[in-house]
C-alpha cells in the first residue's frame, strides 16, 4: 500500500465498473461505468432520483455497493493511505455542528488528518472566509456553508475533487464563483467531478459530462461530443412574410420544414446559406435567419426522456 | 491519536461539555447533601434499634461504608449524565450530518469509534477527577461534623474511589453504544435517561416484590441492572445478603464490552446517506 504501487497513467482517474446498489425495493445504480479523466472538469447529470448521489457515496466508501467497483487513482477510497491529501468532497452543504465555529470545523478535520492547524486558515483565505472564521455554523448563509464545504474540501490540498450539487443555493454571483474556481482547479491538472441538475450551468462549466438515467449510463464524452451526437438536432429558425414561397423553395432541395405557432419556419437538412442564397433566387423577404445549435438542456431531455422520476 | 485528538476538539469547541458540567454541579450537592443526612442518622442511630436489620446496618455504619459513600457522592446522577455526554458524542455526528465528513476524513470506521470511546473516556475521567476533589474536600468536613477520625487514609474508601471511576468509564462506553444503536439525539438520550432512572428504580422495586415472595436469592439478580450494579460495586464494604462487589465490576464490564462491540460492528456495516 505504498506510493511505489499507484500505477502514473491512473493517478487521479476515477473508475466506476459494474457498479451496482440495490435497496429493498429499489435498484438505485444498475451496472454503472464509467471514467472520469484529471485535468478536465466531469459533469455528473442526472434526473431527480437517478443515482447520482448514490453513486457519489459508493465512490466514497460511505455506501456499499452491492456489486462492482469504484476507484480513485486505480484505489478503492477506504485502501488510501491519507483520503484528505488525495480526494476532496463536498456532500451537502450543511454538515458542519452549529454551535461550532467555522474555523474549528476544519481544525477538528485537521486534527484528524494529520494535517496542520494553519492549513484550516489558509483554506479559508482560499474561499474568501476569513472574516466569519469565527462566526459559528448557525449564522452563516447558505452562500457561506458551502464556500465552508469547499474550504473543508481543500484541506488536503488534493488532487481529485468530488462535488454533489455544489451550486444548489448559490446566489449568481456564487454561481460565477464557483464556476471560476473549479475550472481553475481543473487547469492545474486535478480531477473534478460535479454532480447537477442545473444543465445550463454545466453547459458553461463542464468539459465532459457523464449522464445517468434511472440508476443507467445513457452517455458519456466530451460536451462537443454529445452534443454532436444529436446533430440532426440543429435547425435554423427563419421568419418571412412569404413562408409558403420559401417553403417550396427549401423542399426542392430536400430540406424539412416544419411551422412553429408563431409561425416562424423551422429548417433541417440545409444550413442557413443555403437557406439564403434560396430565398435570393425566389426572391423572397427575410426577417430572420438564425442557426440554432442543440443545448445541453436538450440534448440531456431526449436522452433521458422516460426514464426520469419516481422509480 | 490524531482521530482522538480530533474527538476531543470536538467536544471543546462546542457548549455540550460545560453546559452537562454545570447540570450536574447541582446534582452533586443534592446527593451530598442526602448522603451527609444519612451518615448523620447511621452515625447517631443505635444498632439495637433497628431490629433483624442490624446486621447490614451495622455493615453500612462502620467508617469504611461511611467514607466510601461519601467519597463516592453524586456518582447516581454523574454516571447518567457521563452517560448522555458518551450519547451525544455519536448521535450530534448524526443530528448535524458531520458522520459524513469523519467518515471521509477517515474511512476505517472501527478507528473512528475506538476514538469516540477513548474520547468519552477520557471526558469520564476528568468528571470522575472534579467530582471526587468535590468529595474529598466536602466528605472530609462531613466526616469531622459527626465526630469521625479523618478517613482520608482509608484504605476500602480509596478502592471505592478506584472503583467509581471504573463505573464513570463504563457508563460513557455505554452512552457511545447506545448513541451508535439510536442514532436519533432526541430518541437516544430519552432511551437513555428512561434505561437509567426507570431501570434502577423500577428494578429495585421489582426485585423487592420478588424477593418477599420467591426468597432472598432474587436480590442478586440486581446486580444485572448496570446502574444497581455499579452502585454496588462502591458500597466500601460487602454489605451482607447483597452480592460482592467484583461481581457488580464484573457484569458491567460485560456489558460495556458487548455494546462496545456491537455499536463497532454496527458502524461498519452501515450505509451513510
Amino acid at each position: 500500500m505504498t506510493d511505489g504501487q499507484r500505477s502514473p497513467t491512473s493517478d487521479g482517474q476515477i473508475v466506476v465498473s459494474g457498479l451496482t446498489k440495490q435497496y429493498k425495493n429499489v435498484r438505485a445504480v444498475n451496472n454503472l461505468s464509467f471514467t472520469v479523466a484529471p485535468g478536465r472538469v466531469t459533469g455528473f447529470l442526472g434526473p431527480n432520483g437517478a443515482g447520482k448521489t448514490t453513486t457519489l457515496r459508493m465512490l466514497l466508501n460511505l455506501v456499499t455497493p452491492t456489486a462492482g467497483t469504484a476507484t480513485i487513482s486505480g484505489r478503492r477510497y477506504a485502501d488510501l493511505t491519507d483520503p484528505l491529501r488525495h480526494v476532496g468532497a463536498i456532500l451537502e452543504a450543511s454538515s458542519a455542528h452549529k454551535g461550532r465555529t467555522g474555523v474549528n470545523h476544519l481544525r477538528v478535520i485537521c486534527a484528524a488528518a494529520g494535517l496542520p492547524k494553519s492549513r484550516a486558515d489558509e483554506a479559508l483565505e482560499l474561499v474568501g472566509l476569513t472574516p466569519a472564521a469565527k462566526r459559528k455554523f448557525k449564522g452563516y448563509s447558505l452562500g457561506m456553508k458551502q464556500r465552508l464545504g469547499i474550504a473543508a474540501a481543500m484541506l488536503g490540498d488534493p488532487r481529485v475533487l468530488i462535488l454533489d450539487e455544489p451550486a444548489n443555493g448559490l446566489d449568481p454571483e456564487g454561481i460565477r464563483w464557483m464556476r471560476g474556481f473549479l475550472k481553475n482547479l481543473a487547469h492545474e491538472g486535478r480531477t473534478v467531478l460535479v454532480s447537477s441538475h442545473l444543465l445550463s450551468e454545466m453547459q458553461l462549466l463542464a468539459d465532459d459530462v457523464v449522464i445517468i438515467a434511472a440508476g443507467q449510463l445513457v452517455r458519456q464524452g466530451p460536451v462537443e461530443q454529445v452534443l454532436g451526437s444529436m446533430a440532426q438536432g440543429a435547425q435554423v429558425r427563419v421568419r418571412t412574410p412569404q413562408a409558403e414561397a420559401l417553403t417550396t423553395a427549401l423542399k426542392a432541395q430536400s430540406a424539412t420544414v416544419t411551422t412553429d405557432e408563431h409561425g416562424v419556419l423551422l429548417v433541417s437538412g440545409v444550413d442557413a446559406p443555403t437557406i439564403g442564397k434560396a430565398a435570393l433566387a425566389a426572391g423572397v423577404e427575410l426577417h430572420e435567419l438564425t442557426t440554432e445549435r442543440p443545448d445541453l438542456e436538450r440534448v440531456f431531455l431526449e436522452l433521458t426522456a422516460g426514464k426520469a422520476g419516481i422509480r | 491519536m490524531n482521530l482522538v485528538r480530533s474527538e476531543l476538539l470536538k467536544i471543546r469547541t462546542t457548549n455540550t461539555w460545560w453546559i452537562f458540567a454545570l447540570i450536574s454541579l447541582p446534582l452533586w450537592a443534592l446527593t451530598l447533601l442526602f448522603n451527609w443526612l444519612q451518615t448523620d442518622a447511621l452515625t447517631s442511630t443505635n444498632p439495637a434499634d433497628v431490629g433483624d436489620q442490624s446486621a447490614q446496618f451495622e455493615a453500612a455504619a462502620t467508617p469504611d461504608a461511611i467514607a466510601s459513600n461519601l467519597f463516592t457522592s453524586g456518582q447516581f446522577f454523574g454516571l447518567m449524565i457521563i452517560m448522555l455526554l458518551g450519547i451525544i458524542v455519536v448521535t450530534s455526528e448524526f443530528f448535524h450530518q458531520t458522520v459524513t465528513t469523519t467518515f471521509l476524513t477517515n474511512p476505517h470506521r472501527t478507528a473512528v469509534m475506538i476514538a469516540k470511546l477513548v474520547a468519552a473516556s477520557v471526558l469520564a475521567l476528568l468528571f470522575w477527577l472534579v467530582t471526587t476533589v468535590f468529595n474529598l474536600i466536602a466528605g472530609s468536613a462531613v466526616i469531622s461534623a459527626v465526630g469521625l477520625d479523618s478517613q482520608l487514609g482509608n484504605d476500602a474508601a480509596w478502592r471505592a474511589i478506584g472503583l467509581n471511576l471504573l463505573a464513570y468509564l463504563l457508563w460513557a462506553v455505554f452512552g457511545v453504544g447506545i448513541g451508535v444503536l439510536i442514532r436519533s439525539q432526541i430518541g437516544a438520550t430519552v432511551t437513555g435517561i428512561l434505561l437509567y432512572l426507570g431501570g434502577s428504580i423500577g428494578a429495585a422495586v421489582v426485585i423487592a416484590v420478588l424477593a418477599n415472595r420467591w426468597g432472598d436469592w432474587i436480590n442478586n439478580l440486581q446486580l444485572l441492572v448496570p446502574s444497581l450494579a455499579s452502585s454496588l460495586m462502591v458500597t466500601g464494604t460487602d454489605i451482607p445478603g447483597n452480592p460482592p462487589r467484583w461481581a457488580g465490576a464484573a457484569v458491567l464490564i460485560g456489558y460495556a464490552v458487548v455494546t462496545g462491540l456491537v455499536g463497532s460492528l454496527l458502524l461498519r456495516r452501515r450505509d451513510i446517506s
